[in-house]
């Protein structure tokens, strides 16, 4: 017997139940993501006499489980194979730790992946959900990042030099979702293309004066930093130190044999579960509200905003609380970004092309799937990983590997090691870019979206529509 | 919270005299004459912009790679051309030879463009349309930014060699302006306002006197209509997606010349963004639009320029964040732009 | 031969099933009246002829030439013109750039649209004026006059009464009486006793399917059978 997920009549919770008549519900497509191996567990446990809340929970969150699951065992996984001594085989050395290294991305790609991931789904709230593209949303970004960094600096009247980052990270957050009600009142008297350039012009507008704003910091171009008297950033319980762990690429808490288990957790790795917490939390939330009754709301308006509005729906103020609520997650995941780094500049905050990586990795994800941003996010930094040109990269380890043979090796006067030179190293972006476009020609839906409509039989539907399209 | 803005805030003497400087026919002549210049260039930047919109509604975000790529190939073929004992005239023929070139290059680079990537997904939502484009200008800029170091040159900042191939009376200041007005002005301005000219016109022939012109004038409005009439739209869209790449690639060879601007792959999103700024003022697909708000946004810039450099207002971004604020005062005022059709967007 | 002959037409928008095989046929120099209630398919009927919304299943033969699937513009190239619902006048060009677009480069556009003048001499008058500035009647003839040029055998008149005052629609009735002398006509109309008056045969839509067809010899509004399809 099995039993498709789509006819699962419990997976949602009560207070969800409109979500499951709505064709694009996320957790169920998160759950389809999590192929075969969920559905048999869910079907052996069904049969069984358990029907306790708790069980019925867990199995609703499976996919969610194993997910989190995976990042949360990942740091050790990679050590572990990235670990694996070099092997004399006789005829050449093999190395699979190295291999390994190469491949699997190293945490700073990690701690990367999970602010960029959260910024992203912040980014699809918006512009997946609504239909409406934030193509400014960056400035929500910089603001989460810039408030945190000046707060700790204690350049923000009335916020003493020593409040928690957490709490700091959610004064900020609350004030991109007021700027956020700002500017949507009066951009969302416009629709489409109009819409994307007016929050654009905003975010250029903040962009250019943060640039030139000697307050921020001493020089404005290069942006304020966790330096000399600012507290390190921690994450955990406001005012309790046991409760809390100091973040950051330099000055982040690293502990040695934790709990006694014999486990070392290095600063990076403890800023990668701190902030992956912060970031699942945000997932969760933002998933509640696109389950709620005023995520449907949401869809409905990106499905026919006038039908919304015909039924009864005041969609401006429902667009206006979206807008604000993911400006929200895109400043706390500025602010994590900014805390990780121990510095903001309006380059890496408020810069059009920060918004446009939002955008390439919603798309390869999944636009309009709450998770699948944060998969493309994965995606984009393991190419970044792949692709730098840092110990751990292609590059590095190809050049170390091959032999000198091979790499001197000459077609045309190029040899194979100009090749890995220009093609290779450092050149995530260009691959990138070929991958996003194709993407956009070939698999429109992005990873989830795509997965979703495999598993959900909708392909059958649109088979017909999409031939047609290729016959004229 | 006065402190945090101190240094934007204007001191009440220093505003008299600026005044006081504003009305010298001098300053008037520069910031209008000035403003001109940077008007024709932010024509040149944006008129293949609207076209292809206008037309097509397709908001093209690889404009400004196509502007990119122009500058590099202008300064490629400028800098191959010419030695360092090329005459004023020599470079101003050759400027041209070059501008012709890269127009039909870059016109049929744009055809082939449309067909291949373009013209699968017309019938998507335009954010499609949107991605695509921006795809290919990532992709475009990592490929100049990959060829121009292996070549020995820094994409960034600007590629020096071949903006010093402007022969020395464009880049020093005019000596016409100079005794009429007495002010100061490049002569790559009075260079730049003829040029823009003479393109308007040309474009404006373009739309108004011949057949195809009538079809994209006629297609901007109703494109299913004109098909219906028996003209091939596809063929017009291809054809209006090429010559907006090809006016952007001819954008690009000026600003190749351009002291504020030069070849660096930063023209991809500068480019860009002004174009849009230009477009969006004017109302998207006007060409009369554009062509105003050039002017608009051009006097700004020079204006706002002035102030900053006479030490009247302590900001350097001035310019740019006014040039942005017109964008959005813009929309919010007039969101069809100048000349937009009311319904426009609705495509 | 007919000039134009749908077989068992099915037409989709989207995933509406708009047309359910329709057949019909129009001989040459007739008028022929589409109607039925508003929703039937009558315009996506025309549409499915210009295949503008190519049909799915079904033909659609002009002068005995399958043209199913071709594009628009070649069908028209054929000589089929359109005088669509709500008139899409191109409303920033002139009435004579109007009629450009529709004249091919290959034609004598002078004495084509001279032709024109002389059958609508209001459009004369205004011919330097902008489309979107006439009234919704000389609209209407614009429109009708942009079907008709290009060497065009064959209208298809989508609504023309629609929206205008009874004296301009009896001045419309005039054109296209005058039109209909000169080119073979298909004519959806709401406005019942007028598409009796107009056209010689007539088909009678329902629910994406012809109920019923004939000559309007005779036809009136009082029909069990017109009644039965036509009021509310």
């Amino acid at each position: 017997m099995a039993i498709s997920p789509v006819d699962d009549p419990v997976s949602d919770g009560g207070a969800d139940a409109s979500a499951e008549t709505e064709p694009v519900t996320d957790k169920r497509e998160t759950r389809k993501g999590v192929s075969a191996d969920g559905d048999e567990q869910q079907d052996r446990t069904r049969d069984g006499a358990d029907r306790h809340w708790v069980g019925q929970y867990l199995r609703d969150h499976l996919s969610h489980i194993a997910v989190v699951a995976f990042f949360v065992l990942y740091p050790g996984l990679s050590a572990a194979l990235a670990g694996i001594p070099a092997l004399d085989i006789g005829i050449a050395t093999v190395d699979p730790g190295a291999f390994f290294d190469a491949f699997l991305p190293s945490m700073p790609f990690m701690i990367a992946m999970l602010f960029l991931g959260l910024f992203a789904m912040s980014f699809d709230f918006i512009s997946g959900y609504t239909g409406y593209l934030s193509f400014g949303h960056a400035a929500f970004y910089g603001i989460g990042a810039y408030f945190v960094v000046m707060a700790a600096n204690g350049l923000i009247p009335g916020i003493p030099q020593g409040t928690p980052f957490v709490l700091t990270m959610v004064i900020g957050a609350t004030i991109a979702f007021l700027v956020a009600l700002a500017i949507g009142a009066v951009s969302f008297r416009l629709t489409g293309v109009y819409f994307a350039m007016i929050t654009l012009g905003f975010a250029q507008v903040m962009y250019e004066l943060i640039r030139s704003w000697g307050y921020a910091a001493t020089n404005p171009t290069e942006g304020p930093s966790f330096a000399g008297e600012a507290p390190t950033p921690e994450i955990g319980v406001p005012f309790v130190d046991s409760l809390s762990v100091a973040i950051g690429r330099l000055g982040g808490d690293s502990f040695d044999n934790l709990l006694g288990l014999g486990i070392d957790l290095s600063s990076t790795v403890t800023s990668y579960y701190a902030i992956g917490l912060v970031v699942l939390l945000s997932y969760f939330a933002m998933q509640r509200v696109i389950h709620s009754p005023f995520g449907q709301v949401m869809i409905a308006i990106r499905e026919n905003e006038e039908r919304a509005e015909a039924i009864g729906y005041n969609v401006f103020w429902y667009k206006m609380g979206a807008f604000g609520i993911s400006a929200f997650f895109a400043a706390i995941a500025g602010a994590l970004f900014a805390a990780f780094r121990g510095s903001a500049s309006p380059d890496d905050t408020f810069y059009f092309l920060v918004t446009a990586d939002a955008l390439i990795v919603t798309i390869i994800g999944g636009i309009g799937t709450l998770a699948g941003p944060f998969f493309g996010s994965f995606f984009f930094e393991s190419l970044e990983d792949i692709l730098s040109s840092q110990q751990g990269g292609l590059a590095p380890y190809l050049r170390e590997t091959l032999p000198d043979g091979l790499l001197g090796a000459d077609v045309a006067g190029i040899t194979f090691l100009d090749v890995i030179n220009t093609a290779v190293d450092g050149r995530a972006p260009l691959y990138l870019g070929v991958i996003f476009v194709l993407f956009v020609l070939f698999v429109p839906n992005g990873i989830l979206g795509t997965v979703r409509d495999r598993l959900g039989g909708t392909v059958a539907n649109r088979l017909p529509a999409h031939l047609e399209r290729y016959r004229r | 919270m006065m402190g945090l803005l101190s240094h934007a805030v204007v001191d009440a003497p220093l505003f008299a005299d600026a005044v006081g400087r504003f009305f010298q026919p001098d300053t008037l002549a520069r910031i209008l004459i000035e403003g001109l210049g940077k008007a024709a260039i932010y024509f040149i930047i944006a008129i293949g912009l609207t076209l292809v919109f206008g037309l097509m509604g397709i908001l093209n975000f690889a404009h400004g790679a196509f502007a990119m790529v122009g500058a590099y190939l202008g300064g490629i073929l400028m800098v191959v051309a010419l030695s360092s004992t090329s005459g004023a005239f020599t470079r101003i023929v050759f400027f041209i030879v070059v501008v012709a070139v890269i127009f039909a290059l870059m016109t049929a680079v744009g055809s082939a463009l449309e067909i291949g990537l373009v013209r699968p997904i017309y019938d998507r939502t335009p954010m499609y349309q949107i991605l695509l484009t921006f795809g290919v200008g990532l992709i475009l800029e990592e490929l100049a930014r990959i060829i121009a170091s292996s070549q020995g040159i820094q994409p960034e900042p600007t590629w020096t060699a071949a903006r010093d191939t402007i022969p020395g009376f464009l880049s020093a200041p005019s000596e016409i302006i100079q005794g009429l007005f007495g002010t100061n002005i490049r002569g790559f301005y009075m260079f730049a306002i003829a040029a823009g000219i003479l393109l308007a016109g040309a474009v404006w022939l373009f739309l108004n006197r011949t057949l195809y012109g009538l079809y994209i004038r006629a297609g901007s409005e109703d494109p299913e209509m004109v098909e219906a009439l028996g003209v091939d739209v596809r063929k017009a869209f291809t054809v209006v997606f090429g010559l907006g790449t090809g006016l952007a690639a001819v954008g690009g060879v000026f600003l190749m010349w351009d002291p504020n601007w030069g070849p660096s792959v930063m023209l991809n999103l500068d480019v860009l963004l002004y174009a849009f700024v230009v477009v969006v003022i004017g109302g998207l697909g006007s060409f009369k639009g554009t062509l105003i708000a050039a002017v608009i946004v051009g006097i700004a810039d020079s204006f706002t320029t002035w102030l900053f450099n006479t030490g009247i207002v302590a900001f350097s971004g001035l310019p740019e964040v006014t040039i942005f604020l017109l964008l959005v005062i813009a929309l919010i005022v007039r969101p069809q732009g100048l000349y937009g059709v009311e319904e426009v967007g609705g495509h | 031969m007919s000039l134009l002959e749908l077989e068992d037409v099915h037409t989709y928008y989207g995933e509406s099933h708009i047309l359910q095989g329709v057949d019909m046929t129009v001989e040459e120099g007739s008028v022929v009246a589409l109607i039925g209630r508003n929703g039937v398919g009558k315009t996506t009927t025309l549409r499915t002829v210009l295949q503008l919304t190519p049909p799915r299943e079904g033909t659609v033969t002009y002068r005995g030439e399958d043209v199913t699937g071709e594009p628009t513009h070649e069908v028209a190239d054929r000589g089929i013109g359109w005088v669509p619902e709500d008139r899409r006048m191109f409303g920033y060009l002139t009435v004579e750039e109007n009629l450009r677009v529709s004249v091919g480069p290959d034609q004598d556009f002078e004495a084509v649209r001279d032709d024109m003048f002389d059958l609508f001499p209001d459009l004369e008058r205004f011919r330097e004026k902008e489309a979107r500035n006439l009234s919704g009647g000389q609209q209407q003839m614009l429109a009708i006059a942009r079907g008709m040029v290009g060497d065009n055998d064959l209208l298809l008149v989508d609504e023309p009464s629609e929206g205008l005052a009874p004296l301009i629609v009896e001045q419309v009735v005039e054109a296209l009486r005058e039109a209909s002398a000169e080119t073979t006509m298909v004519l959806v109309e709401q406005n019942f006793p007028l598409a009796m008056d107009l056209a010689d045969q007539f088909y009678l839509l329902d629910h994406g399917t012809v109920v019923e067809s004939g000559s309007t010899e005779g036809v009136t509004a009082e029909d069990e059978m017109i009644r039965r399809y036509l009021s509310a």
